[in-house]
């Protein structure tokens, strides 16, 4: 079942490469702030066609239309992960402070523990936070939806908790893996181009700066919203399977 | 409507329905930058004027005779503060007919012909205004003037910042109240404005009142982090114009964004009365 949910996102990401370099030019102007919030509402629409659909559904990619609602909603999936993420931050301050107090083995004993119980509470809080949105797409983008924790807990139950973790983890895999191997098979063309050109007598500096360019222009432009759309899917799929 | 915050949406394709007006509006709100502008200029030459003379005589500012001043440009001065209340005060009239669309649920942008009226409405929206604040203006005021003792101040500012924000949640609800029936006196029947927000929920109305602050502060971030972009590209090709700039500047930003911010903001306003007395 999970196996599915990865072939469907990676699949269903590939669609349109157009729109990709298009997520891609708003990520190079993120800067300016404004389409930083409409990457992540791009996301939350992905995110919105998964959960009312079916895993290998022929769903295809959300259009570029109508940006002010993908404004917005940019900016409520900002603040549920931000209101989300505040919890594992409390924590770590909590324990921050008390060890500063003490002196010796103590402090850095409950330091350590703390950072344990942080990083635990930080994966469980950004499934929450995923499983959180998914509720509120699934209700219409009710923004009380996405914090109603009971039913968020609920809908988890019912997925199964181990499920949702093994799939979160998987996409966590799968996307260092592929961020990866891609920059290092452009790395590896472009080193073999510049040790070549170096043993025909030629500079090869220019050659690895080039490489280096096209590397995080693919990264960019490519490979990131390929990625990021990927995620929003598979969590999306995860979510519309609960029984 | 599926969700509160479908209000912030159809807020931010508003102003876009009547450009023309939008930029009418914004001509205000370019007049009240330019003018702002001008008035801190000419009351930083009076604290300049002020200080060099308080060097040549050296004596303290409280001893200093209103005729040593440049007393010309006080009045310039205090000409511009007037004509910027006035100005401040048509602005605040259009806004009361925004909010009044809204709750109309017009989909045009109010005119400009009824001018007089406007500026009723304006005095109207500004009493209201100043009514609410009052309360913690004082506090404020009273707790700075009686206090000296500086941790006994710091409890007073934080009273007085709670008050402000209360005012701040139930104003907004009691200018709807106003602008619905029409009414000053319906802007301080608590019962009612309060009965209002119980209806649409409290958690409701704070979430999304707070939700429209926060996107208008980032669009207000994001044009503005733009516009100083512009600036500094002007200031690198022109030089020794900086007041120009700056007051070309300040006319785009009036022109554009701060009307443009200020209808957005009031059409949410209205739709949230709207929503809150299905």
């Amino acid at each position: 079942m999970i196996l599915d949910i990865y072939k469907d996102a990676l699949e269903y990401s590939a669609q349109d490469w157009i729109k990709l370099v298009i997520l891609g030019v708003m990520c190079l102007f993120s800067f300016l702030l404004i389409p930083a919030f409409l990457i992540t509402g791009y996301n939350y629409r992905v995110i919105n066609t998964a959960v009312h659909g079916i895993i290998n559904g022929r769903d295809s990619l959300p259009e570029f239309d109508d940006l002010v609602s993908m404004f917005v909603d940019g900016i409520k999936v900002v603040i549920v992960e931000i209101a989300y993420l505040i919890v594992p931050m409390i924590i770590f301050l909590v324990f921050a402070l008390i060890s500063s107090q003490l002196t010796g083995a103590a402090s850095s004993g409950l330091m350590i523990i703390g950072c344990l119980i942080t990083f635990i509470v930080v994966v469980a809080a950004c499934l929450m936070s995923q499983m959180a949105l998914c509720h509120m797409a699934y209700n219409d983008g009710a923004f009380s939806k996405a914090f109603a924790l009971s039913e968020i807990k609920k809908a988890i139950d019912e997925i199964g908790w181990f499920e949702c973790i093994a799939t979160y983890l998987g996409l966590i895999i799968i996307t260092l893996v592929i961020s990866i191997v891609v920059t290092a098979i452009i790395g590896l063309i472009f080193t073999a181009f510049g040790i070549s050109g170096a043993a025909l007598g030629a500079d090869p500096s220019g050659v690895f700066v080039l490489g280096a360019f096209i590397n995080s222009a693919v990264a960019m432009f490519i490979v990131g919203p390929y990625l990021s759309i990927f995620n929003a899917r598979s969590i999306g799929l995860l979510y519309s399977m609960q029984a | 409507m599926a969700s509160i915050t479908d209000c912030v949406v159809e807020g931010l394709k508003y102003p876009f329905n009547d450009i023309k007006k939008l930029l009418g509006c914004g001509v205000l709100f370019a007049l009240m930058s330019v003018l702002s502008l001008g008035f801190s200029l000419k009351s930083f030459g009076i604290f300049k004027a002020s200080v060099d003379v308080m060097e040549k005589t050296n004596s303290h500012f409280s001893a200093l005779q209103f005729s040593q001043l440049p007393t010309g440009d006080i009045y310039i001065t205090i000409a511009i503060a007037i004509i910027s209340f006035i100005v401040a005060l048509f602005i605040m009239g259009y806004q009361y007919d925004i909010v009044k669309f809204s709750i109309d649920k017009k989909q045009e942008l109010p005119g400009f012909d009824d001018i007089l009226g406007m500026f009723i409405k304006g005095v109207k929206y500004f009493i209201v205004t100043l009514a609410y604040n009052i309360i913690p203006i004082l506090v404020l005021a009273a707790g700075i003037a009686l206090l000296q003792d500086s941790s006994a101040i710091l409890v007073i500012v934080f009273i007085a910042m709670i008050l402000f924000i209360i005012a701040f949640f139930l104003l907004i609800m009691a200018l709807n109240n106003m602008i619905a029936h029409d009414d000053i006196r319906k802007a301080f029947d608590f019962r009612e404005i309060i009965g209002n927000i119980a209806n649409l929920g409290r958690g409701k109305y704070i979430g999304i009142v707070i939700f429209t602050l926060i996107v208008y502060m980032i669009i207000m971030a994001a044009t503005s982090f733009i516009l100083s972009l512009l600036s500094m590209a002007f200031v690198a090709a022109i030089s020794n114009q900086a007041v120009w700039v700056s007051a070309f500047i300040a006319i785009i930003e009036g022109l554009f964004i701060d009307s443009y911010g200020a209808l957005f903001y009031n059409r949410v306003c209205g739709s949230i009365y709207r929503e809150s007395i299905k």
